[in-house]
């Protein structure tokens, strides 16, 4: 690959800067179950300490419109930027929805208001952003979301519970989807909007998962009051604002590149191996290699979609293609740990700590973000082009009228 | 950049494409079979002449056209969705290619330019039964000196094209030392025979040398072979990741359109996910053929085009099982396509090397040896 000398210079700035404010990808306590994300307010000061940094650094919203305190580069740079900082630990956790997904929603639908009031402090690392679309009765079907939002003289009330939300806990804002037209059709009766995570009525509670950590909450709206001016787009339009977000959340993860410390990734895994018994009998050896095969596939697979889109080429339904490898690379590696690991994980043997969350948390990360089944609907149906399932016809359908293959 | 397709590729693509559906049917290529012809030697002349898919990756001044790896992939995909029988994978990449990597001049300078054109039909004979390895490290053929000549001794198997090739490219070993001879056909003592493979789209034989004349190259045959190892790998993947989309395409085509209980069968998730599943699979195929073809003749060349070819010939051979299977019992009958990529999957999975010495391949590379 060819790198242009601007792209260099860019290159080096980036690095020159990560090295003087972040740790290295790998440090000790890199891997630890330690740095996980918790309901602490510790993680929170490092990242809007590390993001006012980023923005003195001016490199805050690479290609975000610099009238708003973006930079106003294209995804070159932002590539050339996630390609060095894969190389470090960097704490954006906490801000990574406002970063990745409610940012760069607000700078295609907002107003110029809304742009001018939430995207500086947002850049400066001031102002930390959730996203609420899931419901405990709305997960792959997120249409059918229940939360109603009632128009009021000057505004909204909104009354529901959303699921799911990471960073809910140390939120400012967030972006909602709420019911506003219970009597249209299921996708037409939805609006997005911006609530005040500290207003009254909004309370959150830590959602505790397998793994035994909180990574996420739960957020119960109780009559909250909206201004009218929080609407997100257009009223009972929520729906195409939701597809933009989940669009910008695809190219997030597409053009994240993966940091290097997967505790279930090759290098992890033959790290372990090294430590207990080296060099690896064949069969281990060639299970090693395998992972490689795999991991490096699914990076090629992004690689090449990540090309094509910068050539002009649409990546479409095919990032759900890349959502549905790197669930399924994450499961295989979670057995292949147990394969090679098995008795030292169940048993907790020094150094495996991670590698034992990470088998843990495996069917989490595969199905946050949508189920692998949801997935695979969307690729046959988007890119392969086979029908929808309408459902056994019913028993009393004349036989006349059933469709038949001739 | 080989992980976008150039214009000249997508033309490339489309030109093989629709050269194969006019000429080169799987309809035709059940006649050819059912004659017991290895291939059609009009198709080869096309290919071979009009198309210069024999010279593609061979030097210009060897009268090639001096194209990449990525060039060869879009060719041999499109060959290898339509199981277009010919010797080009044979003659036109492993003979060529160990030529290429040869430090022998002369033999390059006498052969490259009439194995471009197709004029010389060539066979690679590496590997015998007795060794693990598609390359032996220590073949058990043996090459004697004889006067100023040299006489081979051995058996070599699994010798694709053996019994259609001009001439064959044979290791042996010579005082201790790998080397590589040619042998002409017809040569006295030689005898090549047609084996009966469980793939008829691939012509494959067994060669007895019995003190037959040859002719060593001269340089390293070691790195040669280790050279040529990688783009026989490549090559194979490029090959199977065609036939592996063609196995997808079809099934997806008749998903569509059979119907069963009211609708057709592909708007079932039992029978759509699988399909997702071969598309998916099949897109990381793609990547890593990509990946590895802008490896080419960098560090990273022996790992990304062991590393595709692992993954392409285990997942193929799953997905024409698979494909089968989403055909019912029509997928099973002789008349459907099926079996033929069946068959052709599982001797992909094993000819030019199997699964472990592939693995074995990119642990070496990764260094976990």
């Amino acid at each position: 690959m060819t790198t242009s000398t601007s792209d260099a210079g860019f290159r080096t700035r980036v690095r020159t800067f990560l090295q003087d404010r972040a740790k290295p990808a790998g440090s000790p306590t890199g891997s630890s179950t330690e740095d996980l994300p918790r309901a602490d307010a510790s993680p929170l000061q490092e990242a809007k300490a590390f993001q006012r940094a980023v923005w003195d650094a001016g490199l805050a919203g690479i290609t975000w419109p610099r009238e708003y305190g973006g930079q106003g580069l294209s995804t070159d740079e932002l590539v050339a930027y996630n390609q060095v900082a894969a190389d470090f630990e960097l704490p954006t956790i906490p801000l990574s929805i406002g970063m990745g997904m409610v940012g760069p929603t607000l700078v295609e639908l907002g107003t110029d208001e809304q742009k001018a009031r939430y995207l500086p402090p947002l850049l400066r690392g001031d102002e930390v952003w959730c996203q609420m679309f899931s419901e405990p009765d709305a997960g792959s079907d997120v249409a059918a979301l229940r939360t109603r939002a009632l128009r009021t003289a000057d505004g909204w009330v909104v009354s529901g519970q959303k699921t799911w939300t990471s960073n809910a806990q140390w939120s400012d804002y967030g972006v909602v989807l709420a019911r506003t037209d219970p009597s249209a059709p299921k996708h037409r009766g939805i609006t997005m909007f911006v609530v005040d995570m500290h207003a009254p009525g909004v309370t959150v509670r830590p959602l505790v998962v397998a793994t035994g950590l909180a990574p996420f909450n739960e957020v119960f709206f109780d009559g909250v009051a909206l201004p009218a001016d929080a609407v997100v787009g257009e009223v009972d339009r929520g729906w195409q604002a939701a597809v933009a977000m989940l669009r910008h959340e695809r190219v997030s993860i597409g053009t994240r590149v993966q940091t290097r410390a997967n505790a279930l990734g090759f290098d992890s895994l033959t790290e372990l191996v090294r430590s207990r018994r080296w060099p690896p009998d064949p069969v281990t050896r060639r299970q090693l290699a395998d992972a490689h095969v795999r991991e490096a596939a699914v990076l090629a697979y992004g690689q090449v979609l990540q090309a094509e889109v910068k050539a002009g080429i649409e990546a479409g339904a095919r990032g759900s293609v890349a959502k549905l490898a790197g669930a399924e690379l994450r499961l295989w590696q979670a057995r292949l740990a147990q394969e090679l690991l098995g008795p030292d994980i169940a048993l907790g043997a020094p150094g495996t700590a991670a590698a034992a969350l990470g088998i843990i948390a495996a069917p989490g990360v595969a199905t946050a973000g949508g189920t692998n089944e949801i997935q695979r609907n969307i690729i046959a149906e988007r890119i392969l082009g086979l029908p929808k399932d309408g459902g056994i016809a019913a028993r009393d359908t004349p036989f006349d009228q059933i469709r038949t293959t001739r | 950049m080989s992980l976008v397709r150039t214009e000249e590729q997508r033309s490339l693509a489309e030109i093989v494409r629709s050269f194969v559906a006019k000429r080169s049917p799987l309809s035709a290529i059940r006649v050819m079979i059912t004659e017991g012809r290895a291939y059609d030697q009009d198709v080869w002349r096309t290919l071979s002449g009009e198309l210069g898919l024999s010279g593609l990756i061979v030097p210009e001044h060897h009268g090639g056209t001096g194209g990449s790896w990525a060039d060869l992939a879009v060719a041999l995909a499109e060959l290898g969705a339509g199981l277009v029988p010919s010797p080009l994978l044979a003659s036109g990449v492993l003979v060529s290619g160990a030529l290429m990597a040869s430090d022998d001049e002369d033999v390059k300078a006498e052969l490259l330019p009439r194995l471009a054109d197709g004029s010389l039909l060539g066979a690679l004979a590496v590997s015998e039964a007795e060794s693990p390895r598609w390359i032996p490290d220590r073949p058990r053929t043996v090459a004697r000196n004889d006067g100023d000549g040299v006489r081979l001794s051995g058996r070599k198997n699994a010798v694709l094209n053996g019994c259609e090739a001009d001439v064959l490219l044979v290791q042996a070993v010579r005082e201790g030392r790998s080397e590589l001879h040619l042998v002409d056909r017809g040569t006295s003592g030689l005898s090549v025979t047609r084996t009966p493979a469980i793939d008829p789209t691939r012509s494959v034989a067994s060669v007895e040398l019995e003190d037959c004349l040859a002719r060593p190259l001269a340089g390293d045959a070691t790195a040669a072979l280790s050279q040529l190892a990688d783009l026989a790998d490549f090559a194979l993947a490029a090959e199977q990741v065609g036939a592996l989309r063609a196995c997808l395409e079809m099934t997806v085509q008749y998903a569509g359109s059979r119907f069963a209980f009211g609708q057709p069968i592909g708007a079932y998730q039992g029978v759509k996910h699988k399909l997702a599943d071969m598309y998916t699979q099949w897109s990381l195929c793609d990547a890593a053929l990509r990946v590895a073809a802008e490896a080419e003749g960098s560090a990273e060349q022996p790992t990304t085009a062991a590393a595709v070819r692992a993954l392409t010939s285990s997942t193929y051979a799953d997905a024409a099982q698979t494909a089968m299977l989403l055909h019912g019992g029509l997928g099973f009958t002789w008349e459907h396509d099926a079996h033929l990529y069946l068959k052709n999957a599982i001797a992909g999975n094993v000819l030019l090397g199997e699964p472990a010495e592939r693995l074995e391949r990119v642990a070496l590379g990764l260094g976990l040896a």
